[in-house]
């Protein structure tokens, strides 16, 4: 396949990103950001698929697309009281935009300046399997310690969640 | 002693935390048994961590324990186990103990994986795992909005720092094409620079030094100051012992680390001693003079040599004793200037060892304070950082100024409120006069801790 012919799904995804998160942000609707923040997820998990990265496209529309933006959608819906509360002023500082530029430039830069290294591609994608192998293997360590943090957000949540002393 | 020892301490502290969580029901009756077991296991897990010893790397090298790594998690262990005291013994003013006791512990559990970590994946697991509880703490008293708020500020920004240290380490990772950290490979060029600026940013952030610390004021003045006293404190050492890490890795491979270490270790300095002057709330205070002490620390990471880091870990230590001591004092006694007038004539133990501590933090012969000034401004004046040496120096003058302030309310001040006297428990008045203690004990004998903190290489 020429390369310019497989420049298109990527060119098609990564514009649905930016665009969708430059509408996160500009969007006046609260409700309306949440689901265009679900689009660039979608988005994002198509670019995963275009680096074969099957797992990863699929954590990410289950977790994220899934999971997460129903999650914000509840928070929305749970602290609104009303229709008009979910429109949101058009705030729009030079300071942020000033670090978000910054940022840009310095990303961009290191992203031009970066070499990839030849000997680190493997000649096959690691599939689901070698990942599960791996994940439970040689990365029980933060694993478990990813376990740990979960249980102590729980902690953290029960706490404020609660109400009056039982 | 076989090498799975090394971790044993990490399995205490958890199984602490869950004894923790339900104390009421394993000993009834027991209002704050949350917080005495937990000091117990804490206990525990610091003398095996002193038995354990040092020795070879686990988990094909993502956890390994060196003698300067023994001598944080010591440290860190034995503090916890202290402040744990102090909580069982003084309790907190209107809220219950064990959740709290129980995050103690796990934000304990995180800083020991921290000091541990040689991969970069689990640095940042553990770095999630000592500040999530410290989330909690910030905000535990539910009811209280200001308290939420500082927590809120405190949790935003941490997740900003989080993420900055996140996008960094990935650029290192890419580069280097492993995760552990010995193995970790700058590029040269913009996106060396930038994925260290990343990482550091992260955990400069993490650290409270300039130009990230305007959350930690606002964080620290509405929390509780017995959750203050933990988390300004004991994670920190952890903390700058994993920034210590990630420099000896990164510094050898581009130039840029030694003037951006500075110049945040410069505007550390700087801004957190002159804030500190007009405040009045104990706990504003010591958060500005965390702030001024980040960057006495960053003065010996941005050496780059191995003398500077030596220096800033045992400093850490020097610094988290007596700044622990001090908040324990204001969480019970009163957190304003004002409620601590006249302590001197309440409390007369409480006051001297207060007063030790202030002086210590200062930078007074012999207490720790001073040796640790010594040594982290001989390590910089030695690799040619004259004028960072210089303004540090200068600015320990300045901050005798208003540390002096809390002393003369406790001494000079007259207790005006004609309330009764605070009772205070013997474990917790313990805990403070043994603070004071520990600031002489690691001032005298500087220099075998110092030896003791050597780097595997």
């Amino acid at each position: 396949m020429p390369e310019s012919v497989a420049a298109v799904p990527f060119i098609v995804l990564a514009a649905l990103a930016v665009g969708g998160a430059a509408m996160v942000i500009l969007s006046r609707n609260v409700v309306h950001a949440a689901f265009w923040l679900l689009e660039v997820m979608m988005a994002v998990a198509g670019l995963f698929m275009l680096l074969s990265a099957g797992f990863l496209a699929l954590v990410q529309m289950m977790v994220y697309a899934g999971a997460v933006s129903v999650l914000v959608l509840f928070t929305v819906m749970l602290t609104l009281r009303r229709r008009e509360d979910a429109e949101r002023p058009l705030d729009l500082s030079w300071s942020a935009g000033l670090i978000a530029l910054g940022v840009f430039v310095a990303v961009g830069a290191a992203v031009v300046s970066f070499v990839p290294p030849a000997v680190m591609a493997p000649v096959r994608t690691p599939g689901v399997t070698e990942f599960g192998t791996q994940l439970f293997t040689q990365r029980a360590l933060p694993f478990e310690i990813a376990s740990v943090v979960l249980l102590i957000a729980l902690v953290g949540a029960v706490w404020w969640a609660g109400g009056e002393d039982r | 002693m076989a090498s799975w020892t090394l971790i044993v301490p990490e399995g205490l502290l958890l199984a602490g935390a869950l004894v923790a969580l339900f104390a009421e029901v394993l000993f009834p009756g027991g209002r704050r048994a949350g917080a005495w077991s937990g000091a117990a296991f804490a206990a525990l897990a610091a003398a095996v961590s002193i038995a354990a010893g040092s020795g070879a790397a686990l988990f094909g090298g993502q956890f390994a324990v060196d003698p300067a790594t023994q001598v944080a998690r010591t440290a860190t262990l034995l503090l916890t186990s202290a402040f744990l005291v102090w909580l069982g013994g003084a309790g907190l003013e209107r809220e219950r103990v064990r959740e709290f006791a129980a995050l103690v512990l796990f934000a304990s559990l995180g800083a020991l994986l921290m000091a541990a970590a040689r991969d970069w994946i689990v640095l940042l697991l553990a770095l999630e795992a000592a500040t999530m509880p410290a989330y909690v703490l910030m905000g535990f008293d539910r009811g209280d909005d200001r308290s939420l708020e500082g927590a809120l500020k405190y949790f935003l920004l941490s997740m900003v720092a989080s993420l900055l240290f996140l996008y960094g380490m990935s650029f290192v990772i890419g580069m280097s094409g492993s995760t552990l950290l010995a193995a970790s490979r700058l590029q040269p060029g913009a996106v060396g620079v930038v994925a260290a600026a990343f990482v550091f940013a992260g955990l400069l952030a993490k650290l409270s030094a300039a130009p990230f610390q305007w959350w930690s004021p606002d964080a620290y003045a509405g929390a509780p100051a017995a959750a203050v006293a933990f988390v300004s404190s004991v994670p920190k050492i952890a903390g700058l012992f994993a920034f210590a890490r990630v420099v000896a890795v990164l510094a050898p491979q581009t130039a840029a680390t030694g003037p951006l270490l500075a110049a945040a270790a410069v505007a550390s300095m700087l801004i957190g001693n002159l804030a500190a002057y007009p405040q009045t709330d104990v706990r504003r205070l010591m958060a500005y003079s965390g702030v001024a002490h980040a960057g006495y620390l960053l003065v010996g990471l941005a050496t780059g040599t191995v003398a500077g880091t030596q220096a800033a870990v045992f400093y850490a230590i020097a610094y988290a004793v007596p700044s622990m001591g001090v908040m324990l004092v204001a969480a019970q006694y009163g957190a304003t200037l004002d409620a601590l007038r006249g302590l001197a004539s309440r409390r007369p133990w409480v006051a001297w060892a207060t007063a030790l501590m202030l002086v210590s933090l200062v930078g007074v012969p012999p207490l720790a304070g001073f040796t640790g000034k010594l040594y982290l401004f001989t390590a910089a004046m030695r690799s040619g950082w004259v004028w960072l040496a210089v303004i540090a120096v200068v600015m320990s003058a300045v901050s005798a100024g208003f540390y002096l302030r809390i002393m003369r309310a406790m001494f000079f001040g007259t207790d005006e409120s004609g309330e009764a006297p605070i009772a205070g428990s013997p474990a917790s008045a313990a805990v403070v006069v043994a603070c004071a203690l520990a600031v002489i004990v690691v001032g005298v004998a500087s220099s075998p801790l110092l030896a003791a903190i050597t780097f595997a290489k």
